[in-house]
């Protein structure tokens, strides 16, 4: 089982709010896959998975705000 | 034409599928990050909190800020600190740094741009023209691009930098003229196209380069003449992208303009006979470096 936290978009940017899941709970996925989009104030960015796996439990939900280092989900 | 409004403040906001970025947290974004870290350097795309930072890092390409990374003055669309009390002096280390980084990384084409420095004598301009001559001692085919504040259009600074002979002499222009007290105060836009048409005025051989944003609350037509008064400057490329709001202390975007947008930008930018010309929503001036190669 693997986290996956939320990498640093851009410089200085400590957070970011969940903008869309592309994957839901249940899905294979494969490392590399873009797993969410997150928006930050100036852009949005798609945040790649850096594991294979089953997408076990979406941890931040569509609306939350992550800091970084935060877990977004949990890969199986 | 149709754009999409932006909705101010809120944090739950959609960017359109345009303005979305993929993170690339490898290890050529890992590596550039740790040897500028280590060596001490600024560059802008850290200190403007650029949305390419993981493209550009991952295949170890970087726009260095000299001169330290306060700047003397408050346009606001730039999240580039501001305060005066911590100016520091031009530091010769810092140009040798930027040589091992530039060594080390492999880069081809390198764009050095700085802080504004209004309280300095030449306003910067040597430490960019030593910058030039130390990069140039790698050799190697290593293109140099500078990126030059106005100078307060002080005619010898501009000669300073020219007569270094940098591949690119660019100076960004950022907005249409309506648009200057609002977006770069302290700035003047005829000064800005002089610092251009002077510059190649020095020396004809030399490539000039300008860029602006998009999305501040200009008309189209306003970027179209722009781009005429750019010209007659005798201006080779120009850049155009989309401005988006770096922190909240800067000026919101007023819209996002459609891909289709900047298409039609690179067609007048055509037609008004730019040589090169790099027009699209991701579009930074200095995200083009590789335009020798192009």
């Amino acid at each position: 089982m693997a986290e996956l936290k939320l990498p640093e978009l851009a410089e200085g940017v400590n957070e970011a709010v969940v903008s869309f899941w592309h994957f839901k709970e249940g899905d294979s996925i494969k490392e590399g896959d873009e797993i969410v989009e997150m928006a930050t104030d100036k852009a949005a960015f798609n945040v790649p998975c850096k594991f294979s796996g089953v997408l076990k439990k979406i941890v931040a939900q569509e609306g939350d705000t992550v800091k970084v280092g935060e877990a977004l989900a949990i890969v199986e | 034409m149709k754009t999409q409004n932006v909705s101010s403040g809120s944090r739950s906001k959609r960017f359109p599928y345009w303005l979305r970025q993929s993170v690339r947290d490898n290890e050529g974004f890992t590596r550039t990050r740790e040897l500028i870290s280590k060596l001490g350097l600024n560059t802008v795309c850290q200190a403007a909190r650029c949305p390419n930072i993981h493209g550009c890092f991952s295949v170890k390409r970087c726009t260095f800020l000299i001169l330290g990374k306060i700047c003397t003055r408050s346009c606001r669309f730039c999240a580039v600190e501001k305060n005066r009390l911590e100016l520091k002096a031009p530091d010769k280390e810092e140009l040798l740094k930027i040589k091992e980084a530039v060594e080390k990384l492999g880069i081809e084409n390198v764009v050095i741009t700085s802080v504004t420095r209004d309280d300095l004598a030449d306003k910067g301009a040597s430490h960019f023209a030593d910058c030039v001559d130390i990069l140039k001692s790698i050799g190697k085919g290593l293109k140099i691009e500078t990126l030059v504040p106005d100078f307060l259009g002080d005619k010898r600074s501009i000669k300073k930098v020219v007569s270094a002979r940098p591949d690119v002499f660019s100076h960004n222009l950022e907005t249409v003229p309506r648009l200057y007290g609002k977006v770069r105060p302290e700035a003047d836009y005829n000064r800005s196209l002089e610092v251009l048409r002077y510059a190649k005025e020095l020396d004809r051989d030399i490539t000039t380069k300008s860029g602006i944003m998009a999305g501040l609350g200009e008309f189209r037509e306003e970027i179209r003449s722009v781009m005429n008064d750019l010209r007659k400057a005798d201006c080779d490329i120009i850049t155009i992208g989309q401005y988006l709001k770096p922190d909240a202390g800067c000026l919101d975007a007023e819209e996002f303009l459609e891909p289709a947008e900047f298409d039609k930008f690179s067609e007048w930018a055509k037609e008004a006979g730019f040589k090169k010309y790099y027009c699209g929503p991701f579009v930074r001036s200095s995200y083009t470096e590789g335009i020798w190669q192009s």
